[in-house]
């Protein structure tokens, strides 16, 4: 199954990390990159991906922010935060900022692939540190 | 000969990131990964890498002691320390600890292949704000401005930074004793020096300690978002 994905992440050295991981996957691509929020509505509109991976904590823009105006303006594009909050406060803001997913940066190693596959199929997948990660329908 | 690299850095998608970066330089090997302080400090004695890069914030050993540590057990180590911020004590504690490298995370894409560059042909390689620092400290002395003038805080040994650092990420005196193979006994006469020496009275105290001596870092939330825009964000 072909995905397009769009990374956003302030630190380019984490996106290279995730970008990696996710290319390894036959068929999915990564489309593009972007370093704040306000760069990925931009890229977000130009390049019309399936999923993206957004970071919370950001310069100019936040995740969250962008987040809540790519629900309005692109409402068929799946979000999923990874983010160093490992906190059930965060992730309840994420999902109600309407993401489909949550994964935490320490373990975006072990969790990004399940997450970004069940998203990118509208389910929801959400994955704390302290628990098992989660996959409703 | 190929360069050997260590990486240690608790994120593994950090590690990806920086392994995929320094191969790309042909010639250039990452040998082996490390996930927090003591690791690496197992890892560096067994492989032998011509360059150990660090994060500063590591659990169970923070960057800068596990910097201290290799360069006790083998002053011929040559470390790179990754941090997310340039503040003054943190550079100050870098070059105190032996760093011959400081990179800030946010640039390391574009620093971190120059920073080893430096590193094997044996020079340092620090960011633009770290020199100015460097020379501030230069110029400084040769006005007879001695840093010891400055107030001094109570020092703390390697061994008792460690237990700091461990009992301020939420270990109790028992968990810390066995992840350094200690008795409790001797744990709990660290602590009890450890407290007395800084005059804490409670764990909160050394846990704010701990914060603004860079042995451990917090997560911050995002900042409030600004005020709502006038229309919809274009997309």
């Amino acid at each position: 199954m072909t995905i397009r994905i769009l990374l956003v992440d302030d630190h380019p050295i984490v996106r290279q990390g995730l970008k990696t991981l996710l290319e390894g996957r036959a068929g999915w691509e990564v489309i593009g990159e972007a370093s704040d929020g306000a760069e990925a509505l931009e890229k977000a509109k130009e390049l019309n991906p399936d999923v993206m991976v957004l970071d919370v904590t950001m310069p100019r823009m936040n995740g969250l922010e962008a987040c809540r105006v790519l629900r309005r303006q692109a409402p068929q594009l799946e979000i999923l935060f990874v983010t160093q909050h490992d906190s059930p406060q965060m992730m309840r803001e994420a999902i109600d900022a309407g993401a489909r997913g949550y994964v935490v940066k320490s373990n975006a190693a072990r969790d990004l692939l399940a997450a970004v596959e069940a998203v990118s199929q509208h389910r929801v997948f959400t994955a704390l540190n302290v628990r098992e990660a989660t996959e409703l329908n | 000969m190929k360069l050997r690299i260590l990486l240690a850095d608790d994120h593994e998608i950090v590690r990806r990131g920086l392994r995929s970066l320094l191969e790309k330089r042909e010639g250039w090997e990452v040998c082996g990964e490390a996930g927090d302080g003591r690791e690496a400090i197992e890892k560096a004695l067994e492989l032998k890498p011509d360059v150990v890069i660090v994060d500063i914030g590591m659990p169970n050993l923070n960057g800068l002691d596990t910097t201290r540590q290799l360069l006790q057990h083998d002053p011929h180590f040559k470390v790179i320390v990754l941090t997310i911020t340039d503040s003054d004590q943190v550079i100050r504690e870098a070059l105190d600890a032996g760093a011959r490298g400081f990179v800030l995370k946010s640039d390391a894409a574009r620093d971190l292949v120059a920073a080893v560059d430096a590193l094997q042909n044996k020079r340092m390689f620090f960011t633009p704000r770290v020199n100015d620092l460097v020379l501030a400290g230069f110029l400084e002395k040769g006005h007879a401005v001695s840093r010891t003038e400055a107030p001094k805080l109570p020092t703390l040994t390697a061994r008792e930074r460690e237990i700091t650092q461990l009992l301020a990420e939420g270990n109790s005196s028992k968990e810390v004793a066995c992840l350094l193979n200690l008795s409790t006994k001797t744990v709990e006469t660290h602590r009890s020096n450890i407290m007395r020496k800084l005059s804490f009275h409670s764990i909160r105290d050394l846990v704010v300690y701990a914060i603004k001596n860079n042995l451990i870092q917090i997560e911050l939330p995002p900042p409030p978002p600004p005020k709502a825009p006038a229309g919809p964000a274009a997309l």
